[in-house]
């Protein structure tokens, strides 16, 4: 069966209901108030439920629309311009989530640095050796100013790493 | 190109100014953490903050809130009980800790996770109705509720002070209310002056409004009149011999060095004598009760029992 | 009259350079942020969050107000001047702004705009404190059912008007709801759904889940771009002449009152309605300004009307979230929903009684309020040149300086990692979304509302055990019947849209949120 990300996305949260559903099954009873604390997340849950199911029969309904039409599907029409630089994209992510990663183990100051100054070079390669040095500076920069300014003067501890000690 | 990176390091690490992690001797060296587990500006927030610039006076370290709020106060409370016993993160309690424990929310122990360090705060309950309410005084209220058992509804944090405050002065009195939810101080203020709930418990804080005949104050749940509330009469004197405050003090995780305990005690002493703080606390509605370490146990060891008591007959009781 | 001589004690309080350099260092980090195509105001408001957690709360809220004033006015110098709209809430200004500066009158642009802020904000602003007191007493009317049904006819309205899809609007609602029943339920404190992980067991904290919906869905866009529309960053111009005269300017907007009027209460009007925002006000305003003329054909040609209508609009859009904010504690868009968490860590709750009780802070909003406009005006007029410049600044470099900003934002919340992997798992989910092309803005008032309307629904069942009570009690029942009506509204309009939209080739805007 073909989907659009309508309908992928409507399978996500039925399949997120669907276990929040089972996950409800074991929570006690109500005391004291007259609904236990079940009550209303089933509510929230079928409420979603309900939701997906009409987004994904409206996506499939409209596939099949399309396809009786034989006209291109959807998915073409709206990727007029550029091509999304999906690699990017992914490499920004991973990124982030490689520093989110390194901040308690390298601290705030060197990983800020080196998340800093690695996303600015994948996200433009610098042209010339003053290009770098911007990079480099701006990164520096970042770190420190971040650091110094929330701790001495926004009492905003930063994480120390457990590696560095710093 | 290298120079310059390994320049950029250079600057980073000889940046790094107190990042020496050791506490023999010279505790406190560093800044000091203090968890409180609810959120900012909330009374508990609000009792602990004017004591850190005098606690850092006397422990020449900063002490450095951090609210860590949800869950009835239980995250704040894991994230201090899991901290390292090194003196550096210090939890700010108050009287739910056991409550939530008999209530079956959090299955910490207070005396199996942390050592107590100081009592520093006493902040007495005071029964609170709204303007809208015919009852003047706390007898009309016994007198109602008697003829109409379980119906007067009562504004609490299920499960907490508020409620356990509200439920002792019922028991005492052989009444039974209907209690609603409403979380924190304000929202149950709002509610009473909506008129959605009729009853709730309160503090000196809410006394403008009852001066601007916005709310009523009919009985203070303290052992005696306190400053600000001499027109208040106490559950003792109308002849029920109960009492409820709520209580906030210092803990530290189990296992922390007797000599760190004794530092933070000595810095805490000399900090709630402070004639400012008292002065910071009046405005909460609170007055200063300092304990030591050894009074602040047989403290905690005694309203643990009551605490369950009231659980037990509130039918709230999970564990023993 | 003791309400005004309050005000001015308290203008006189923010004009202390205490205050007025937090105000000042907001008003200009918005017009960046606000002329920066790709940074919303959301964005600029995130990004100066984490700098508010130290502050006391006053000046924490005075830079917040000042990157909203700025950041609405802002997002009309990139309209103007180059055609694209530095924020959401700009959007209607480039059908007029840019041909007028393509005819040469760049400076009239930007300055009409700029000024039709002031204006427009001012009156705004004029609402905004007569009108807050009064809502504060009507709020304190609201019992649960009530307040159940307010938040309930909230998310089913905001469903309905964002986005393109009423589905979609509402699953995004539903989501955000989904997302606060996780942790300790806010009666009993039971656990749930945390699947045993402790760091779960508070919930997701609403502040690290905000930051990191709107993170990567907003930046991320921009990076999919990189390397693909260099040649039309490079043929932006640098500079620009922007002198004018501004007597002229004034004239331009002040010859049309009843126009301007009537945009200005577009603009509160939808800035209380919940979590709808500038972004739908300069639309909606620029649309009545159109039918309400007597030249409707010039509009989109370079008029002076339809600059004024845009940014009139927009900015007196942010007096009535304010408002709303401050009177229910419901955030009129996301950036009211960040001051909501940014006031609710400095432990104030905005509500009925939030005047009553925290005097300093409700009058120091007016009077920042108030005291931000004309700073606003004059940032623009002092840096134009040095903005222009800054809005070029390489995303490159914006993005991962950004990038930090939020998670010391997320950090600085509690001290703690956990709301940083928080935020982490809601990049993920927000860029997912923007993909699936599911609007934001539901989900974040579900995140919001999530807990009270759990919270009123047991206060009201436990209060009185009748369930009928949502519908019989009249405000409830009538706001429930509102919800219907506005989703069944929303729904019509979008089948008469598609129908009308059928033959047309399909288009995708990426719905900012």
């Amino acid at each position: 069966m073909m989907l659009s990300r309508d309908g992928i996305a409507g399978l996500v949260c039925l399949a997120l209901s669907i276990g929040l559903f089972a996950l409800t099954f074991g929570l006690p009873p109500a005391v004291m108030v007259p609904v236990g604390p079940a009550f209303y997340p089933r509510v929230v849950i079928l409420i979603l439920g309900i939701l997906s199911v009409i987004l994904i029969v409206f996506d499939v309904l409209a596939m099949q629309r399309q396809r009786a039409a034989a006209v291109a599907p959807r998915a073409t029409a709206a990727t007029a311009g550029p091509a999304p630089n999906y690699r990017l994209v992914l490499a920004t992510f991973v990124e982030f989530g490689v520093y989110i990663l390194l901040i308690p183990l390298l601290g705030f100051r060197i990983s800020t640095f080196l998340f800093v100054l690695l996303l600015e070079i994948t996200l433009e390669w610098p042209r010339s050796p003053r290009h770098w040095i911007v990079m480099i500076l701006v990164a520096v920069a970042t770190s420190l100013v971040c650091f110094y300014v929330f701790e001495d003067y926004l009492s905003v501890l930063l994480p120390r790493g457990t590696w560095s000690g710093m | 190109m290298k120079k310059l990176l390994a320049l950029a390091f250079a600057s980073l690490i000889s940046t790094a100014s107190y990042s020496t992690v050791s506490y023999s001797g010279s505790y406190p060296d560093h800044a000091i953490k203090l968890i409180v587990p609810w959120a900012a500006g909330g009374d508990t927030d609000l009792i602990f903050r004017p004591l850190l610039p005098l606690l850092q006076k006397y422990l020449g370290q900063p002490v450095i809130i951090a609210n860590v709020g949800g869950a009835s106060g239980t995250v704040g409370e894991r994230e201090a009980a899991n901290a390292a016993p090194d003196g550096y993160t210090v939890f700010g309690a108050h009287d739910y800790i056991h409550s939530v424990y008999f209530g079956g929310i959090i299955d910490i122990k207070y005396s199996d996770a942390f050592e107590p360090v100081c009592l520093i705060s006493s902040t007495p309950s005071v029964i609170t109705v709204g303007a809208k309410t015919p009852w003047k005084s706390f007898k009309d209220l016994v007198a109602d509720a008697k003829k109409r058992p379980g119906q007067i509804v009562v504004g609490a944090s299920l499960g907490s002070t508020s409620q356990y405050s509200i439920a002792l002065a019922a028991k005492a009195a052989g009444i039974t209310f209907k209690y609603v939810p409403y979380q924190g101080t304000a929202p149950r203020m709002n509610a009473l002056l909506g008129g959605h709930i009729e009853v709730a418990d309160s503090n000196l804080t809410q006394k403008s409004k009852v001066d601007g005949g916005l709310l009523r104050f009919l009985a203070n749940m303290s052992d005696k009149r306190t400053e600000g509330l001499e027109n208040v009469p106490t559950l003792k004197e109308l002849g029920y011999d109960v009492e409820y405050s709520v209580n906030r003090g210092l803990m530290v995780p189990k296992g922390t060095p007797a000599e760190v305990i004794n530092k933070l005690n000595d810095a805490c002493a000399k900090a709630t004598k402070e004639p400012e703080y008292a002065k910071a606390l009046l405005l909460q509605g609170t007055s200063v009760r300092y304990m030591d370490p050894k009074g602040y146990a047989e403290y905690l060891k005694k309203t643990d029992a009551q605490t369950k008591d009231i659980a037990k007959s509130l039918g709230l009781l999970k564990r023993e | 009259m003791n309400h005004y001589e309050l005000l001015f004690t308290h203008i006189g309080t923010v004009l202390h350079f205490q205050y007025l350099i937090p105000l000042l260092v907001g008003t200009i980090a918005g017009v960046i942020g606000g002329a920066l195509p790709g940074v919303t105001i959301t964005m600029t408001v995130i990004v100066v969050l984490p700098f508010t957690f130290g502050l006391d709360p006053l000046q924490g809220l005075a830079a917040m107000i000042g990157v909203y004033v700025g950041g609405s006015a802002g997002g009309s110098i990139t309209a103007s001047l180059i055609g694209i709209p530095g924020t959401p809430s700009a959007v209607a200004t480039t059908f007029d702004g840019f041909p007028m500066t393509k005819k040469g009158e760049a400076g009239r642009s930007v300055w009409v705009g700029v000024w039709s802020a002031l204006i427009g904000g001012a009156l705004g602003g004029l609402c905004l404190i007569e009108l807050t007191g009064p809502f504060a007493s009507l709020a304190l009317q609201f019992g649960p059912w009530e307040f159940f049904s307010l938040f309930v006819f909230a998310l089913s309205m905001v469903a309905g008007l964002v986005g393109r899809s009423v589905t979609k609007g509402l699953l995004s609602g539903a989501i955000g709801l989904i997302v606060t029943i996780v942790g300790a339920d806010p009666i009993m404190g039971v656990q749930r759904f945390t699947l045993g992980i402790h760091q779960l067991e508070g919930g997701f904290p609403f502040l690290p889940v905000l930051i990191g919906i709107f993170a990567f869905a907003q930046l991320m866009p921009d990076v999919e771009l990189i390397g693909a529309d260099e040649q039309a960053i490079a043929a932006r111009p640098t500079q620009m002449n922007l002198k004018v005269s501004h007597l002229s300017v004034l004239w331009d907007i002040l010859c049309r009152p009843f126009m301007l009027l009537w945009v200005t209460i577009i603009g509160i009007v939808i800035g209380v309605l919940p979590a709808i925002g500038g972004s739908a006000a300069n639309i909606m305003a620029y649309d009545q300004a159109k039918k309400f003329s007597k030249r409707p054909e010039k509009f989109g040609t370079g008029i002076p009307e339809g600059i004024v209508a845009s940014e009139a609009s927009n900015s007196a859009n942010v007096a009535g979230s304010l408002m709303m904010i401050m009177a229910f504690g419901i955030p009129g868009d996301a950036v009211t929903a960040v001051m909501l968490g940014a006031l609710t860590v400095h432990g104030i709750q905005p509500g009925p009684l939030f005047i009553a009780q925290h005097p300093k802070v409700a009058y120091g909003i007016y009077a920042s309020y108030l005291v931000a406009l004309p700073l606003m005006v004059a940032v623009i007029w002092v840096g134009s040149r040095l903005w222009m410049r800054i809005i070029m600044m390489p995303k490159a470099m914006l993005i991962p300086i950004v990038l930090v900003l939020c998670v010391i934002g997320a950090y600085a919340l509690g001290n703690s990692m956990n709301d940083v992997y928080v935020l982490a798992l809601f990049c993920v989910i927000g860029y997912a979304m923007v993909k699936a092309r599911i609007p934001l803005a539901p989900l974040i008032l579900g995140v919001v509302l999530g807990d009270q309307i759990e919270s009123n629904m047991i206060q009201a069942v436990s209060t009185d055990a009748d369930p009928w009570l949502f519908l019989t009690r009249p405000i409830s029942g009538g706001l429930l019947a509102a919800s219907v009506l506005s989703i069944a509204l929303a729904v019509w309009q979008h089948n008469r849209e598609t129908k009308r939209l059928a033959a047309a080739a399909e288009e995708e805007f990426d719905t900012d949120f």
